[in-house]
């Protein structure tokens, strides 16, 4: 039981989605609640058990009401749950914190929450001495009730804002061992209590020194309806944000008791964990940030300590407090000390790679007293970033991928300034450095690729060579060479096509002075044309290769063609080798080239050659597809003018203007790229149902009639009787010919196709070829066969909205639903599936007249219905004997109404006109069968009294009553409101 | 200051890999969605998350060359906090994810932003600050660097986890990060109505008092031989303690100094229970030319030693000559597979001939196997590794009394299996690399006087001290060939 205990809770966490697939929250939460309460358990696996609620609350209680209930649960545990197990307590504070928190039940209406609070305020004052209590076993009890309510306090900011003054007594205690968490308790109390109070218009001194003083004795105890302390408000963004200083609260120079509390707790601040400190540090900067009548100058006794150290959050907390306080804490002096601590922490080799990626972020981004440039949050460097500094963060091959780039992107803001200085000064010469990144860097990075570096080598050195062309993309020289560089690298590996491709999309997107991708793009026409001057040369891959990128290639307009035209005729006449000849794929990608030189804007000049090369590929290529589409082709560019060709092309993905990320697809377009093939083929899902059934007459409507057909009588004729023979059994005649017919088992129901709403999601507005599939639940009607709808339109007021006619077979003849999905196409041309809204087959569309045949008169039905009654009425007392075909389920029940006479007809008529026995020598009776298929029966005869209605009622299957009584008591329920309401 | 959810993922090479260990902090999320606003993106499940995550890291789909969302030359990866791109939409982005990927291990945070739009610069965030931190110490509590992920260390580390951050992030906030070892047994804890007691320090020591302290000195090194191109090397130091002291809150101080002459000391880092320190330690830095004021010692660092042990503080120092000086000369011989190789490396006089080890390697990358090895070196041995690929040339504890070895000869590589591939070392770039370890020497002439340790407590405890020098990525080139240049001191 444990041991799947522990499975099950790793199971739901591995993927709580797929673990609920197959139970449901309800159930989980109640079973591991139960657990929490089973004294057999081990307080391990219980322990586990929190698991799911700690890190999934709201999937386990989606409401707050369910949340709530946990959590009086989740006490109770709580306070039965013997001391010792701290651990155990400790989570259940957590999982409680968690769940209240989560599901919104933190409120002064929640007793969940009421009762916890003070729970965790009696914990954290509880000043009692566990020996147990030993400081290699888990942390205590109170440590966490603080941390609770730290927690609390952040997603609620203000909750305790009342117990300043009691949390400062007990930080003050002579309690050594939770000072830290006490600590750090009381300083985001105090950040989110001035926060709210430099919020307030007006607020001053007395606040704050009421704030300070504050000292409620338990929260919601003394004012449970005391709306100040409930508003819930939102957790509090940091005030230290770089859009400027958050609220600030005009306090004049005496804030002596805020003063006092804070260098209290700075001095102190080093017993903390450096974790613990630093989020203590960003709290005070945050307080004095806002509070104008403290000076920043009470952090000044901490940064020499801060400045030396060696952890990241520490000092981060340094440059934090820099660009909070600028000047009033750092003189120019501070800040090129700080800076240069800084760059030697971005290089220190007692740092992590993360942590000195981390730092050298900072430095881009680095808090000047006198900031000149992008102030927007964008990337700049110190004005006292010298260059001798940045020698110190020059980029070497031997850096990790990340660093060298990060060092990369330094190195050039450094060398930008410095070559735009140079050539102002009319020098025009690249200076060292920048010789430095290309000779050193680039050429090396290059070096690595061209001599078999692997994969992350290779993408390290597209990306260098992206940032390089951002920044120095404007100077010819060096712009022109990895031009001319990156061409001769993509002669010699052309696998390497796609990064060189992506290389030139990227520099086209705008980062790159424009023209520098068109370029490079020539260039790689120059070298795929020249490399096909004999294509027998070159491997089928490499040749796979060129024909991609001269794909690329023509979707330059700027960019001449006719020698990639040539190219392809030099490759479609290639004799060798044959096999060559027979490849869809060479084919197909040959064929893209085509399709885009059909979009290019100098198409007239390519006319002859290009149907050269078309005609060549349809006549002799060895697969049918290809063929084919080069007919296609052929006959466009030959049949089409340059604009209509455009055109039809448009709609495919060509076109010069970044095309290439255009994912619309055309007809034509089949072959353009093969991962658009894969998603035209692939069955796309929608997210959320877009139309569904609508039952085309009122409250789910009646069961379409089928009218018996012709072979009824048949079948009737061909079983031997004729039940207008007088003295006939009708019965048993109906019987055999209910038995041979197949149409009476089946129901037809009437829906309509509509778009859920108006305006739903972009792209379903015109749907095609709809197959609608259909899912019975639990087995009450045989599966039906799939329907097709030609089309659906959105805009259905000018064309009906499509019929839907359902068969159905009922196994039983109860009611049911129906699961509903659909695969169509959409405006896309993509292949969509989805699910529709579940249609639910209501008792009263199980109803059908008596299934014989048109030929029976009315005589005829009145005679079977009076036998089945007597049949039915007969009941189990054994005195019906001899019948042997009566059903053992046969019953009869009475149903009263109150209806007037009007009423009853207008019920009669409404509900069941088509079912209807009329009886000449009976004028004030109602006699109506209703035949449920496959083979039930209910029989009603209603009879009107002085006020009120009899229906009685006689079946052969008792389980039908339910759901008789339910039907009649909402059809004469209606009747009566209706009433009512006229 | 909160981080919303954690991850620890194993992998070999890109293979297997799988989450091992997941953590989420939904009330830390429940502040996320309130303060993002409609930006908030929800943290998919963890199989997503793992994806993601493996194509930014391009980890994913290994077998295949090239993948748009992987290789895109626009994903500059130049921060540690990467942007998962959970849908297409502008808005499902998660960001910063913090990864620290070390050998088969990933670890993974992502923090809380605690502002809306527009993104705030990392670098204003403290949570990521805290989440490097936080992540940095459970690795080194997963075992560091030389973890296997199948290996004996992991699975049950992995195992304290839940229990492990119930401790030290209980509900998302980092308070601390986990101790590799168990605290010690010694410990017990301070009574009620002692002074405060530092959160790193859990407890007092009882037992035979002692205090250690090492200085390691390690140097880097570059030597070209080549007029064109400037040596470089570096120096850095560490000094770890150990201080079985008694006391809630004792205090030691222990002092570092420098010979008369020696260059100070230089971008010095102290553990954060060092109580106070001066302005003129901090001063000298590595990254400017110093301001001639030439503060040299000594060095005094007043702490409050934790119980476990731990690195008191770190320096960089500039001396004027690397330990061995070497040059390498290889030779293309007329026969193609044919090499000429001439070494020569002398140990400075500075430097104590002492060693506990030494030995130079020259591996020969992009090469066959070797076939005939006919070196001749003039002291110590040379071995040939199992793959003929990697010549050691073991120098033992001692140089000769000259100080200066050399080794001559030529190797033939006409061997059947292709060698090992470094795209870096083509042709005749090629370097030897030096491992060696003085005992009882540094280069800065750093050290700690074992009576200049002083400890403030009852009973005088035992103090040791020790101090080693040893090499780290010390690379003599080839000199006939080229080398790729890794400063930029010639910038300037």
């Amino acid at each position: 039981m444990a041991v799947s205990w522990v499975e099950r809770v790793a199971s739901f966490l591995r993927s709580p989605s797929r673990f609920l697939a197959s139970t449901t929250s309800e159930v989980f939460l109640v079973e591991l609640l139960r657990e929490q309460r089973d004294e057999r358990v081990t307080y391990d696996v219980k322990l586990t058990m929190l698991s799911p609620l700690c890190e999934h609350p709201t999937l386990l209680c989606p409401s707050a009401c369910t949340g709530e209930e946990t959590c009086l649960e989740l006490m109770s545990v709580f306070s039965h749950c013997p001391p010792k197990y701290t651990e155990f307590r400790c989570q259940l504070l957590l999982t409680l914190t968690t769940v209240l928190v989560s599901t919104g039940c933190v409120s002064a209406h929640s007793h969940a929450s009421r009762d916890f609070l003070e729970l965790l305020l009696k914990l954290a004052q509880d000043t009692y001495y566990d020996p147990a209590d030993l400081p290699s076993a888990p942390r205590s009890t109170r440590a966490a009730a603080c941390e609770c309510l730290r927690e609390l306090e952040a997603c609620c900011p203000g909750l305790l804002s009342q117990h300043l003054e009691l949390l400062n007594g007990l930080r003050q205690q002579e309690n050594p061992r939770h000072h830290q968490a006490l600590s750090g308790l009381y300083a985001v109390v105090l950040r989110n209590g001035v926060h709210l109070l430099a919020r307030q218009a007006g607020a001053g001194p007395e606040g704050l020194k009421a704030l300070l003083g504050g000292n409620a004795a338990v929260a919601w105890e003394a004012e449970p309806e005391s709306p100040a302390q409930m508003d819930r408000v939102a957790p509090l963004p940091s005030v230290l944000g770089p859009s400027g200083l958050g609220p600030t609260l005009q306090t004049g120079p005496d804030c002596k008791e805020l003063r006092s509390v804070l260098s209290s707790l700075l001095e102190e601040s080093y017993l903390l964990t450096p974790l613990s400190q630093a989020a203590l540090l960003h709290a005070l900067t945050e307080v004095v940030a806002m509070v104008s009548g403290v000076s920043p100058a009470i952090f000044k006794a901490q940064l020499l300590r801060l400045l030396g150290t060696s952890k990241v959050c520490l000092f981060h907390c340094t440059l934090l407090m820099k660009a909070a306080f600028t000047d009033s804490l750092f003189s120019a002096e501070d800040e090129a000390f700080l800076l240069k601590r800084l760059v030697a922490l971005c290089q220190h080799p007692q740092m992590s790679p993360a942590a000195q990626l981390f730092y050298t972020d900072c430095l881009v981004h680095f808090p000047e007293n006198r900031p000149i440039g992008a102030a927007d949050g964008g990337e700049a460097l110190p004005v006292l970033f010298t260059r001798r500094l940045a020698a110190c963060l020059v980029p070497t091959v031997f850096d990790e991928p990340a660093t060298m780039l990060a060092r990369l992107n330094v190195s050039a803001l450094v060398h930008l300034e410095e070559h735009g200085a140079r050539e102002e000064e009319g020098g025009g010469a690249a200076g060292g450095g920048l010789a430095y990144l290309w000779d050193h860097l680039l050429l090396r990075l290059l070096h690595v690729v061209e001599h078999g570096g692997d994969r992350a080598g290779v993408v390290t050195f597209f990306r260098a060579s992206f940032l390089f062309l951002c920044h120095f993309g404007h100077v010819a020289r060096y712009a022109a060479d990895l031009r001319r560089r990156l061409c001769a690298l993509y002669l010699r590996h052309s696998r390497l096509a796609p990064h060189v491709l992506n290389l030139a999309d990227r520099a086209q997107d705008g980062a790159v002075r424009p023209g520098w991708a068109v370029a490079l793009l020539r260039s790689l026409q120059g070298a795929a044309v020249s490399a096909g001057v004999d294509p027998g040369a070159v491997s089928q891959e490499d040749l796979r290769w060129h024909l991609r990128v001269l794909a690329r290639v023509a979707e330059e307009g700027q960019i001449g063609q006719g020698g990639t035209v040539d190219f392809l005729f030099a490759v479609a006449t290639s004799a060798s080798p044959a096999s060559r000849n027979e490849d869809w794929r060479l084919g197909s990608d040959l064929l893209a080239v085509c399709r885009h030189l059909l979009a290019h804007p100098g198409l007239d000049a390519l006319l002859c050659p290009l149907a050269d090369v078309l005609q060549h590929v349809a006549r002799h290529h060895g697969d049918t597809d290809v063929r084919d589409h080069a007919r296609l082709y052929y006959s466009l560019l030959t049949t089409l003018s340059r604009e209509k060709l455009a055109g039809v092309l448009a709609n495919g993905g060509g076109g010069a203007n970044g095309g290439r990320q255009d994912n619309k697809r055309a007809l034509s377009a089949m072959v353009v790229e093969s991962q658009d093939l894969t998603s035209a083929l692939t069955i796309h899902k929608a997210r959320a149902p877009v139309f569904h059934l609508v039952a085309k007459d009122r409250a789910g409507g009646w069961a379409e009639s089928t009218p018996a057909p012709e072979d009824d009588d048949e079948a009737a004729a061909a079983a031997g009787t004729d039940p207008g023979a007088a003295g006939a059994d009708v019965l048993s005649s109906y019987r055999s010919q209910l038995l041979s017919s197949a149409s009476a088992a089946e129901i037809s129901l009437a829906y309509e196709l509509r778009h859920l709403d108006a305006a739903g999601p972009a792209g379903f507005d015109r749907l095609f070829s709809l197959r609608l599939h259909f899912e019975p639940s639990a087995g009450r009607f045989a599966a039906p066969a799939d329907v097709c709808v030609p089309r659906l339109f959105r805009e259905g007021a000018s064309a009906p909205p499509p019929a839907v006619t359902l068969t159905l077979r009922p196994r039983a003849p109860y009611p049911g639903t129906l699961r509903c999905s659909a695969v169509f196409t959409a405006q896309d041309e993509l292949t969509w599936h989805a699910a529709l809204p579940d249609v639910r087959v209501a008792f009263r569309q199980l109803f059908k007249p008596l299934p014989v045949p048109a030929s029976w008169g009315p005589a005829l039905r009145l005679r079977a219905f009076e036998g089945l009654w007597d049949e039915f009425c007969d009941g189990g007392d054994g005195e019906g004997g001899g019948r042997t075909d009566a059903s053992p389920d046969r019953a009869s029940s009475l149903f009263c109404g109150r209806l007037g006479e009007a009423e009853l007809e207008a019920l009669l008529e409404e509900h069941f006109a088509p079912f209807r026995v009329a009886d000449p020598g009976d004028a004030t009776g109602h006699r109506v069968l209703l035949f449920l298929p496959p083979r039930s029966h209910v029989l009603l005869r209603i009879r009107p009294q002085e006020d009120a209605v009899q229906f009685h009622v006689a079946t052969d299957n008792w389980r039908l009553l339910p759901h008789v009584n339910d039907f009649l008591l909402s059809i004469t329920d209606w009747e009566a409101r209706n009433g009512v309401d006229s | 200051m909160s981080i919303r959810a954690v991850w620890i993922i194993t992998h070999e090479k890109g293979e297997h890999v799988s989450v091992r260990f997941s953590r989420r902090f939904p009330t830390v999320e429940y502040r996320a969605k309130s303060l993002a606003g409609s930006s908030y993106q929800a943290v998919p499940e963890d199989s997503a998350v793992l994806q993601l995550l493996l194509t930014e890291l391009g980890l994913a789909d290994p077998g295949k060359p090239y993948v748009a969302q992987r290789d895109d030359c626009l994903n500059q990866q130049r921060t540690p906090a990467l942007e998962l791109h959970v849908d297409s939409s502008a808005k499902g982005i998660l960001w910063p994810v913090l990864v620290i990927s070390r050998g088969p291990l990933i670890l993974a945070c992502l923090p809380l932003v605690e502002a809306g739009e527009p993104r705030p610069p990392l670098s204003s965030l403290l949570s990521v600050s805290q989440g490097l931190t936080l992540l940095e110490g459970l690795q080194s509590f997963l075992g560091g660097s030389e973890i296997k992920t199948d290996g004996d260390g992991l699975a049950p580390r992995l195992a304290l986890m839940p229990s492990v951050l119930q401790q030290v992030c209980p509900l998302g906030t980092p308070l601390d990060v986990p101790q590799a070892r168990a605290p010690s047994t010694a410990g017990v804890p301070a009574a009620a109505g002692s002074p405060r007691q530092p959160a790193w320090r859990t407890g007092q020591h009882r037992g035979r008092p002692a205090v250690n302290v090492a200085l390691t000195e390690t140097v880097r090194c570059m030597q070209y031989g080549d007029p064109s191109k400037q040596d470089l090397w570096d120096v850095y130091g560490t000094v770890t303690c150990k201080c079985d002291v008694e006391g809630v809150l004792p205090n030691v101080t222990v002092t570092l100094a420098l010979p008369p002459n020696g260059s100070p000391l230089q971008d010095i880092l102290a553990h954060p229970c060092v109580t106070s320190l001066d302005s003129s330690i901090l001063n000298a830095s590595s990254v400017d030319d110093g301001d001639g004021s030439a503060f040299s010692g000594p060095y005094k660092f007043p702490f409050c030693p934790p119980l476990e042990p731990f690195k008191l503080c770190s320096y960089t120092s500039q001396v004027p000559v690397p330990p061995i000086l070497g040059s390498y000369q290889l030779k293309q011989q007329q026969e193609v597979n044919h090499l000429r190789v001439s070494v020569n490396l002398k140990l400075h006089e500075s430097v104590k001939n002492t060693f506990e080890y030494c030995e130079a390697r020259l591996p020969f990358f992009n090469r066959v196997q070797m076939s005939t090895v006919d070196v001749k070196v003039s002291s110590g041995h040379l071995d040939v590794n199992k793959e003929k690929n990697l010549l050691v040339w073991v120098l033992g504890q001692k140089f000769p009394k000259s100080r200066e070895v050399t080794m001559e000869g030529g190797i033939r590589f006409s061997g059947q299996l292709p060698g090992p591939v470094d795209p870096l070392c083509t042709d005749l770039t090629a370097y030897i690399k030096l491992y060696f370890k003085v005992p009882d020497l540094t280069l800065s002439g750093c050290s700690v006087d074992q009576h200049s340790v002083q400890v403030y407590s009852c009973a005088k405890p035992k103090i040791v001290t020790c101090r080693a020098l040893q090499s780290k990525e010390y690379f003599i080139w080839n000199s006939t060939g080229p080398a790729p240049v890794s400063s930029g001191q010639m910038i300037l």
